[in-house]
């Protein structure tokens, strides 16, 4: 039988990285998300089997600060975008330099260089997944989704969906129930 | 051991489409891989096989002798060593009923060839680009869908 | 009118046949009546004059005994005595008469009484007086006085008598006004009942001829109509049959047995004898489906095949109906055809179908491999074109390079072609799923993939609400596609476009354009743009397939785009109606029917 699962991956992360830390006794306190603090500095062997024991769970440790600069910007818009709480009206520019601490200029610039693609169009794909994922989960309307999400309009949803993926939000929807019942058959 | 390029494979059996599919990866500046067949047979042959690399993206066509790409794509989604693959339908085209069925079969982007050289680089590159930020942002694959 | 109805009731003449039975009863009341009026008046003129008479007698008597009385006193002969006594009696006599007569009346019995008293006086007299004649002392005082007493007492009877007479014919002349009056009424009242008389015959005469000139007229109907059947049942194809349930009695009409192929009532009429013509494949079917008949009061029709004597098969249609006759019982009345001709026209009709069907098949399927295979190579030609252009362009000469741009535009424009034909042969194709649609969905969709030209030409494009309606999803966002790519491209040059889209449902009679639609209520949708317009003498042309009224230079087109919402709105059972007015714009009116 076929089980529909869904992934709370700070969750998961946090579970795999405590259980992996653990393994090596190491002593720790998680600050964030992607951030760690170990009590003891780590020796060069305690450090490269945490690194590859790591990676086994595609988690990697991030060297460069530039590239810690751009994982923070990533996880800021992220909660953005997926948290109920912060109220959207707020400009993301504003949002970001002020939460990191930097010119919104210097994190763009920053984040193309690493990324090869803009902030803007991040914060369109996360907007996309949410939407997306708010159509497949939840009972709410296009309307109602538009609104949670800042939208001008529906029409404005739709739009940027359509210019996102190349289909309408409500084919996407279509589309993954049919996905769902064939697979349902499929099993019978 | 991550590898720092995008693996891509088309299977088509047209040899100029092949040509061009190449040649726009040649142009494009990103760091890929590309791999060819010239059906479905010998596409699922090389996939099946044990120890073939899994490519990042699979881009198929539809009308293929031996094996379409319908076939292929059944065989794909229910494999589970090649789940990882984004695939690409890569077809000279379709009403937009043929091409959610393609989607509903479980394909995650559609493609009409284009009729320019330009606009191919510029369709393979988007789809690079986005399967990338898929990737490496760990977005839910089942819900990837995308059509050029 | 009411008159008219009331003339024709059979009720009238029972009340006109009443009315002189009460009119000849009360003539015969009457005339009863006058004629024993008539017989007493006569009887009290008889009396009357018998009273008279008697009292003219007794006058008479009286002066013949005076006179005899006279004679014996002049003579002294006793022979004159004897008249005298002949007379008495004869007074007496009267008088008895005349008290019979005047019973009744007692003023005249009065009357009488005196009269009696009188003559008895007189009589007396003459007694008395006969005494002294007999002694001859006629010239005494006494006798004087006497005989003067006599004249006195004859006067007085005399008188009387008048008196008497008098009173009679006073009577006899009341009596006599009575009956006069009487008499005068009868012969009027007579007349006039004897009139009324006339008219109620001539009345009833009139009714009665009346009815039997309709009885005739519906009789010499009924004959046409038996006639009439007979010759319809045999032009139709069709014969009757009675089946009297309780008595199991069949009648077959003559033209029942033409259609078994047999001669009028040439088999008894029985069951059976008509099973034996029925398909052996049938019997069971016919059997039980008669048998329902009996109980249910009406069916559908039941279908059977007959095979005649020279071996040809028919078909026929059967129906009945059940009824009670006016003796109670249950008949059932029945009607069969021969609906040969129409099974076969059918069938022929099918095969036909079929065909088309299988040919439009096949059309629509080259048309679709057509369109969709010459994509391969032109999209490969112009693919390669690109290539050359991008990389090897300045290897051209400058001819060379325009060579090559041609070669590009017609490549484009055959590529514009087939897609359009391949969009038309959709439309086309024979599986067709309605369902139900959000039109203002379809038209965001439609709009959508405009967008970079709706805002390349700063278009401004204003919707009204349009309904849910159930129809061929794709092919109404087509549809929209269509006519809004061609406002836009249509445009006036300099000019912004403004395309409006107004919706209103509206009823199928009060329109003037949907004359003869065969559905009530219709979507109207209209699209109007500000762009070049055109001839309106061209409203019907547009809409034909590859025709354009530009050039290719002037604007791109393949002409395919309208066929396209014409096949769109014919798969919907709808109506498409261009209006054009050159430099003004241009009006497209859509009706889709509400069901």
């Amino acid at each position: 039988m076929k089980l529909f699962l869904k992934f709370d991956f700070n969750t998961l992360s946090k579970k795999v990285l405590e259980s992996k830390l653990d393994e090596q006794n190491l002593e720790y306190k998680i600050l964030g998300f992607g951030e760690i603090e170990l009590i003891k500095k780590l020796t060069p062997e305690d450090y490269d089997a945490l690194q590859s024991s790591l990676h086994d769970y595609g988690i990697e440790i991030v060297e460069s600060q530039k590239s810690i600069l751009v994982q923070k910007i990533k996880d800021m818009i992220i909660n953005m975008v997926f948290n109920e709480n912060i109220d959207l009206k707020v400009k993301s520019s504003v949002y970001l330099s002020k939460n990191i601490g930097h010119s919104y200029g210097y994190l763009s610039n920053l984040f193309s260089e690493m990324t090869y693609s803009s902030i803007g169009n991040f914060i369109i794909i996360q907007k996309i997944e949410y939407v997306k994922h708010l159509i497949l989960n939840t009972e709410l309307n296009l309307t109602e989704i538009a609104f949670k999400l800042n939208y001008s309009s529906v029409a404005h949803l739709s739009t940027q969906f359509k210019n996102a993926t190349g289909i309408t939000p409500s084919a996407f929807q279509r589309i993954i129930f049919k996905r769902r019942k064939l697979a349902k058959q499929k099993t019978k | 051991m991550q590898k720092d390029y995008i693996y891509i494979i088309l299977a088509d059996d047209d040899e100029d489409d092949i040509l061009f599919f190449t040649d726009a990866f040649d142009e494009l500046k990103i760091n890929t891989k590309v791999n060819s067949f010239k059906d479905g047979e010998e596409l699922m042959n090389y996939l099946n096989k044990d120890n073939a690399l899994m490519p990042n993206v699979l881009f198929l066509d539809l009308n293929m002798p031996k094996k379409t790409g319908i076939e292929c794509l059944a065989e794909i989604k229910a494999s589970q060593k090649m789940s990882d693959i984004a695939i690409a339908i890569y077809s000279t085209s379709a009403s937009d009923d043929d091409i959610e069925k393609t989607f509903v079969l479980g394909a995650n982007i559609y493609i009409k060839k284009p009729s320019d050289f330009k606009k191919l680089k510029k369709v393979l590159s988007e789809v690079v680009a986005i399967n990338w930020q898929y990737h490496t942002n760990a977005l839910n694959k089942d819900n990837f869908l995308l059509r050029l | 009118m009411i008159m008219n109805n009331w003339f024709k009731s059979t009720l009238f003449l029972k009340i006109i046949l009443l009315l002189s039975l009460f009119v000849i009863l009360v003539i015969g009341g009457l005339t009863f009546r006058h004629i024993s009026n008539l017989t007493s008046s006569t009887e009290v003129v008889v009396k009357t004059y018998k009273v008279n008479l008697e009292l003219e007698q007794i006058i008479s008597y009286l002066r013949d005994a005076e006179s005899g009385y006279r004679n014996y006193i002049v003579t002294k002969d006793t022979f004159y005595i004897e008249s005298y006594l002949n007379a008495h009696k004869k007074v007496n006599n009267s008088f008895l008469n005349l008290r019979n007569l005047i019973k009744v009346n007692s003023e005249q019995q009065e009357n009488l009484k005196i009269l009696n008293k009188l003559t008895d006086s007189l009589f007396s007299s003459f007694a008395e007086s006969k005494v002294f004649v007999k002694n001859d002392e006629t010239n005494t005082e006494t006798f004087k006085t006497l005989f003067f007493k006599e004249k006195v007492i004859i006067d007085s009877i005399r008188r009387q008598s008048m008196v008497m007479f008098q009173l009679e014919n006073k009577l006899l002349n009341e009596r006599q006004k009575e009956f006069q009056s009487d008499l005068k009424f009868t012969p009027l009242f007579f007349y006039v009942v004897l009139l009324i008389m006339l008219l109620l015959i001539i009345i009833a005469y009139t009714k009665i001829s009346n009815d039997l000139k309709n009885i005739k007229a519906k009789n010499d109907q009924l004959l046409i109509f038996k006639e009439s059947t007979n010759q319809s049942e045999i032009i139709g194809k069709h014969g009757n049959w009675v089946w009297h349930i309780d008595s199991d009695k069949y009648v077959y009409s003559d033209n029942l047995y033409r259609l078994l192929g047999e001669e009028p009532q040439s088999f008894e009429a029985t069951f059976d004898n008509f099973l034996k013509f029925v398909h052996p494949d049938d019997v069971d079917k016919f059997a039980e489906e008669l048998d329902k008949m009996i109980d249910e009061e009406e069916l559908p029709f039941t279908n059977y095949r007959i095979i005649q004597k020279n071996g040809s098969i028919k078909y026929l249609k059967a129906f009945a109906k059940s009824f009670y006759g006016d003796d109670g019982q249950k008949i059932l009345l029945g009607n069969t055809s021969d609906v040969t001709d129409e099974i076969e026209n059918i069938l022929t009709l099918e095969e036909q179908n079929l065909e088309l069907e299988q040919n439009n098949k096949e059309l629509s399927a080259f048309n679709y491999a057509a369109s969709h295979d010459l994509q391969e190579p032109l999209r490969k030609i112009l693919t390669f074109i690109s290539r050359l252009e991008e990389k090897e362009s300045d290897k051209f000469s400058d001819t060379g390079q325009q060579y090559l741009e041609h070669i590009k535009a017609a490549a484009s424009r055959m590529r514009l072609l087939i897609d359009d034909l391949l969009q038309f042969s959709r439309t086309n194709k024979p599986d067709k799923e309605f369902v139900n649609a959000d039109l203002n969905e379809l038209f965001e969709n439609a709009k959508q993939d405009l967008t970079e030209i709706i805002s390349e030409k700063k278009a401004q494009i204003k919707i009204a609400t349009l309904p849910k309606a159930t129809v061929i999803d794709f092919q109404i966002q087509q549809l929209f596609l269509n006519l809004l790519s061609n406002s836009l491209k249509y445009s006036k040059e300099e000019t912004a476009p403004i395309i409006k889209i107004y919706y209103s449902k509206v009823e199928a009679d009060k329109e003037p354009s949907l004359y003869k639609a065969p559905q009530s209520h219709y979507h109207k949708i209209t699209f109007t743009d500000n762009g070049i317009g055109f001839d309106q003498k061209y409203a019907k042309k547009i809409f034909d397939l590859f025709n354009r009224l530009h050039n290719k230079q002037d604007y791109s087109g393949t002409g395919i785009g309208l066929s396209i919402c014409k096949k769109i709105i014919q798969n919907h059972k709808g109506f498409i109606f261009a209006n054009g007015e050159i430099n003004v714009g241009s009006v497209f009116t859509i009706y889709l029917p509400v069901n």
